[in-house]
């Protein structure tokens, strides 16, 4: 009877499993798919942009990338640090501002897993333990392959193993698309407005 | 969810339906494997392939709507009046 106490936990999931895949996505995903979270997102990805500066030649290629790195870091910020992906391009932020300390860090273990008194983020695997690639169940090349060239097309996760590059990636994913939802409101929000912008000064007369 | 990641990183092996699962769970975001469901199994393979070429599409649409907004702020001007606008009216 022990035993079955302790594995009831375990039989539990199974068994969960067993019966039907839920319908409903898994609370971090509707947490990106909700209407505040994307306002959230918005609200901070504004006045991010607000603080830009735009070097003058207009059509600049770098610009582009500036406003691309800065609607990242608000998406990691927005995934308030739970994440690894999120935790990466923060402690990428941070990097190139103290390049010096940088090298010190690395020689330098015991740091690594706890967060360090300057208050920069570092994921918690990422050199202390030395995680290597593993595949547990699947064994085939086809698939480590595929999942080398996924762990590195999401941001932190080079030196995971198979199920935490998964976890990651479906919470990536998810944040993308709010991501990619919050900019393309923002675009529209902000180009056709200009044209009525006119009409609109007349009767306001606020702007 | 965060109880089975836990025990997961206690103990050194995963179980294969662990995987599965996560792969099943990886398969339902994606747009184009969402609705083949249990009729036709999908290879774990084939669901990996198409996360990446699903992400590296997010990727370009995002730079390309980065593109987009850096023009736009280009502008300072309309863009900074515009961009306030936008905030109080959401």
């Amino acid at each position: 009877m022990d035993s079955m106490s302790t594995s009831s936990t375990s039989d539990l999931s199974r068994r969960k499993r067993k019966k039907k895949s839920p319908p409903s996505p898994p609370p971090s995903l509707q947490k990106w798919r909700s209407e505040k979270q994307q306002q959230i997102y918005s609200t901070k990805l504004v006045n991010a942009l607000r603080e830009l500066r735009i070097t003058q030649p207009s059509p600049n290629p770098r610009n582009g990338r500036a406003v691309r790195e800065v609607a990242d870091r608000a998406l990691a910020v927005a995934a308030r640090g739970k994440t690894l992906w999120s935790r990466a391009i923060l402690s990428k932020a941070v990097k190139l501002k103290f390049r010096k300390h940088k090298r010190q860090r690395i020689t330098n273990p015991a740091l690594t897993s706890t967060v360090t008194a300057t208050g920069s983020i570092r994921s918690k695997n990422k050199r202390g333990a030395a995680t290597v690639m593993r595949i547990k169940a699947k064994g085939l090349p086809a698939v480590q392959r595929k999942v080398k060239v996924l762990s590195r097309l999401v941001p932190g996760c080079r030196k995971q193993t198979l199920p935490v590059v998964l976890e990651e990636t479906t919470d990536y994913i998810a944040a993308m698309e709010m991501q990619i939802r919050a900019m393309t409101a923002l675009l529209s929000a902000v180009t056709s407005p200009t044209e009525h912008e006119e009409g609109q000064t007349h009767v306001l007369g606020v702007w | 969810m965060s109880g089975r990641r836990s025990r997961s990183r206690q103990s050194s092996g995963i179980s294969e339906d662990q995987i599965n699962d996560l792969i099943i769970k990886l398969q339902q975001l994606l747009p184009e494997l969402r609705n083949s469901r249990r009729s036709d199994k999908v290879s774990a393979s084939r669901v990996l392939q198409e996360t990446c070429n699903y992400i590296r599409n997010l990727h370009r649409e995002v730079d390309d709507l980065s593109e987009r907004l850096s023009e736009l702020l280009a502008n300072t001007d309309t863009a900074q009046a515009a961009l306030i606008r936008s905030l109080l009216t959401q």
